[in-house]
């Protein structure tokens, strides 16, 4: 009987969780709306202008998120397919941008193209946004298309090489293996790119995003900012639900490929051409954007950079121990999510987060303001945790996928040895399964701590008074200031973020060298 | 048929020497059994006839015509006349039954000239057909890899390898992981074919009692040398110590 309670709940008490702090409010924004608007709802979400504006949304994404796609997909192939010189420093620095705040970069290239083109230049276009988000988002498919190259055993490729040429077999076998993993990626960054509001906001470019925060913040129409999220929401409910076979099981990356053994071709007509494209990324995703900042920081008479750290400085402290505490969390809703889809089959948890995971980041923040915005919960409104839940809504199944890969790559018979040895659940899970998970759990706890500390999305609608957190504070300075403290402030920003992923790196390997256990 | 001469091949992986000055003739439509413990690099003598390795040094040839010189591939594997059964089978995932046997020769013949017409596609419908007839799995045309037993997928790999009558069949431990009946049945299907086709035959082995089974030519292998090679008699009675240890194991 104890046991059965407690099978029970270690099921249910995580969904009961995530259901009260983030479903009901969603559940909770819908039929607020309903009720508020009666019959005259439905009929005002096909209003000309909303289908104009979620049409060029989509529009907007869905160009980024193709142009993404094959780039990162190119890139993916080449660094899983070749052997060349560098090939470990490419993946590790052509991973920046996805680290590195969306909005930093689109203080970049503002500054380049003014530096480019003259200072007067229009460069508030959707041209603008989408060339931003290809660089940002491309690694996510660099790192999908790769994770799948790296776990299509060799001797699949070598029987096609026996009978037709390497052309022939890329198209006929390797690519229709891998198809999911672009249409993951693809739909991935759909979502991402959507969920964008930093980069259309900082080009002032009107996207559904963009417009549902206008409404609700600039001008107090909680109705018009309601109806939008709803209908924003209803269409990335429909989108996922056509390829949620693909999006429970995206891989995000793998810590791990064992078992496979992947074929890997000399390059050595194509080395130049190789490094001369992976170079000219390397330039425009990283190494230019850097450069521009700092020539911008540095062109004014004044010295800004001085100014937006000691903007900045006061920020550092209060948004590394919210996206600390956050990432901490997360990771451990991850886990249990995670073994609950892989070990037990028991599939709702993973559902809601990927649910949650999907619902662009305004959307969010308008959903749990409207619940816990209540005397009741003004212990939760009022404080930090209000920021906490949006990341676990907007982060949690980006871990639970990480960890569950690495669930997946541990072999059941070790667990099964352990339960015929008499071990029982808890402790075979304490001393098998999360010995062995160490490593995924801490790129889990690392990827979901870099993407906490730079969201602006949820935090800006959510975060309570007195709360000072850098992106918010970045936001809010970059509307009104130069541009050159702009500059500065990325700079900072940027360089904030490359020290915490420098000593993660250092602590990781030490990590993986200890833990890997190969 | 083909014959195959391999002349003072070395090969290493990191470093590490795994072919070590290898030197030996595969007659034209002979059958060649490849023994030795793991690591011994009987593998990747099949991988590197096959062109899927390069050695570092070293000349292969094929019917008198050099397919590989030192560190150059001058033949790439699928104009070599190679089928290639490998140890993980490496069915493609994504084809049925009828798809992966077929795929390789509906291949060649749109290589060799335009779309595959009416007439093309009956005939490479009754290859197919005639292969899995033979091997006892024309009832799986439709299914997939995932959905057939080891012992159909086995079958599946061979036919796959046969399809494109292939001058040279390599098979690298073909008969791991299957029982012993199913064993019998797939050596059985192999000699006939041998016999009927007439090509050159090479399989790898770790298990001398499979080696034993028929009239090879055995060559046992250590370290990537060649210690010993000799029909099955031969081998029972050589003097040397490594082949009489390894074939008493």
């Amino acid at each position: 009987m104890v046991r059965k309670i407690s099978k029970f709940l270690a099921k249910n008490i995580l969904t009961i969780f995530l259901g009260c702090l983030l479903v009901i409010p969603v559940l909770v924004l819908l039929c607020n709306w309903i009720s508020d608007f009666g019959n005259s709802a439905v009929s005002g979400l096909f209003k000309k202008d909303n289908l104009i504006l979620i049409g060029k949304s989509f529009l907007l994404s869905g160009t980024a998120s193709l142009l993404a796609t094959s780039l990162g997909s190119v890139c993916g192939f080449i660094l899983n397919k070749y052997t060349f010189a560098f090939k470990g420093f490419y993946k590790l620095v052509l991973l920046i941008p996805l680290l590195i705040p969306d909005y930093v970069y689109a203080v970049a290239w503002k500054d380049a193209w003014q530096l480019l083109f003259g200072a007067g230049t229009n460069i508030n276009s959707y041209t603008t946004v989408i060339f931003v988000h290809i660089l940002v988002f491309s690694p996510i498919a660099m790192l999908i298309t790769g994770s799948a190259i790296s776990q299509v055993n060799r001797g699949i490729e070598e029987a096609g090489l026996l009978m037709i040429s390497f052309r022939k077999m890329l198209l006929k076998i390797l690519i229709p293996i891998i198809r999911p993993s672009f249409t993951i990626s693809f739909l991935l960054i759909l979502i991402f790119s959507l969920s964008d509001f930093s980069v259309p906001a900082f080009f002032g470019v009107r996207t559904f995003t963009t417009e549902i925060f206008t409404q609700f913040s600039a001008f107090y129409n909680y109705q018009a900012a309601m109806g939008q999220s709803v209908f924003l929401l209803v269409i990335c409910m429909i989108l996922m639900f056509s390829e949620s076979r693909y999006l429970s099981d995206a891989p995000f990356f793998a810590i791990h490929t064992k078992g496979s053994n992947p074929k890997l071709y000399n390059c050595d007509n194509l080395k130049f051409l190789l490094h001369s494209f992976l170079i000219l990324q390397l330039l425009v995703a990283v190494i230019l954007p850097v450069f521009i900042l700092f020539f911008q920081s540095f062109s004014g008479s004044e010295f800004l950079l001085g100014k937006a750290w000691k903007l900045l400085s006061p920020t550092i402290l209060q948004s590394s121990v919210l996206a600390l505490s956050s990432a901490f969390i997360i990771s451990v809703i991850g886990l249990w999510t995670s073994w609950l889809k892989e070990r037990e089959k028991y599939k709702l948890p993973n559902t809601v987060l990927m649910i949650l995971f999907i619902i662009p980041s305004t959307v969010l923040g308008i959903a749990i303001i409207g619940f816990f915005n209540k005397p009741v919960l003004n212990f939760i409104y009022a404080s930090s945790l209000m920021i906490i839940i949006g990341y676990i809504g907007r982060f949690a199944f980006i871990s639970a996928r990480i960890l569950g890969n690495g669930i997946r790559q541990i072999p059941l018979s070790l667990e099964e040895a352990a339960t015929v040895a008499g071990i029982g659940s808890l402790r075979k899970y304490l001393k098998i399964t999360l010995p062995l998970l160490i490593p995924s759990l801490f790129a889990s706890f690392v990827l979901v701590f870099i993407l906490c500390f730079g969201e602006l999305g949820t935090t800006i609608m959510v975060y309570p008074p007195g709360t000072e957190l850098m992106p918010v504070k970045f936001f809010t300075i970059s509307a009104n200031a130069p541009q050159a403290l702009t500059s500065s402030m990325s700079l900072i920003n940027f360089g904030i973020i490359i020290s915490f992923i420098g000593t993660f790196y250092i602590i990781g390997r030490k990590v993986f060298k200890r833990f890997s256990y190969e | 048929m083909s014959s195959i001469q391999l002349n003072h091949i070395t090969h290493s992986f990191n470093d590490k020497k795994v072919i070590n000055d290898f030197t030996f003739t595969f007659d034209s439509g002979q059958t060649y059994c490849l023994l030795g413990p793991s690591g011994c690099g009987k593998t990747t003598i099949l991988r590197l006839i096959a062109g899927l390795e390069v050695p570092q040094n070293g000349v292969i040839e094929i019917d008198g015509k050099i397919v590989t010189e030192n560190d150059r591939l001058l033949i790439p594997p699928h104009k070599r006349g190679i089928g290639f059964v490998f140890q993980d089978l490496a069915l493609w995932p994504h084809f049925s039954v009828f798809e992966n046997i077929a795929f390789g020769l509906r291949e060649s013949i749109r290589e060799g000239s335009r779309k595959p017409d009416k007439g093309t596609k009956l005939y490479i419908e009754e290859r197919v057909i005639q292969l899995l007839s033979f091997f006892g799995i024309s009832d799986h045309w439709k299914k997939y890899p995932h959905q057939l037993s080891g012992g159909q997928k086995q079958m599946v790999a061979i036919a796959r390898s046969l399809i494109l009558n292939p001058k040279i069949l390599l098979l690298d431990e073909p008969m791991a992981n299957i029982d012993a009946q199913l064993k019998e049945t797939i050596i059985d299907h192999l000699y006939t074919l041998h016999e009927q086709f007439g090509f050159t035959m090479i399989y790898v082995t770790h298990d001398h009692r499979e080696a034993m089974h028929s009239n090879n030519t055995i060559i046992v292998l250590n370290k990537g040398e060649i210690i010993t090679s000799g029909t099955r008699e031969q081998i029972k009675n050589t003097t040397d110590v490594f082949t009489q240890s390894f074939i008493k194991l």
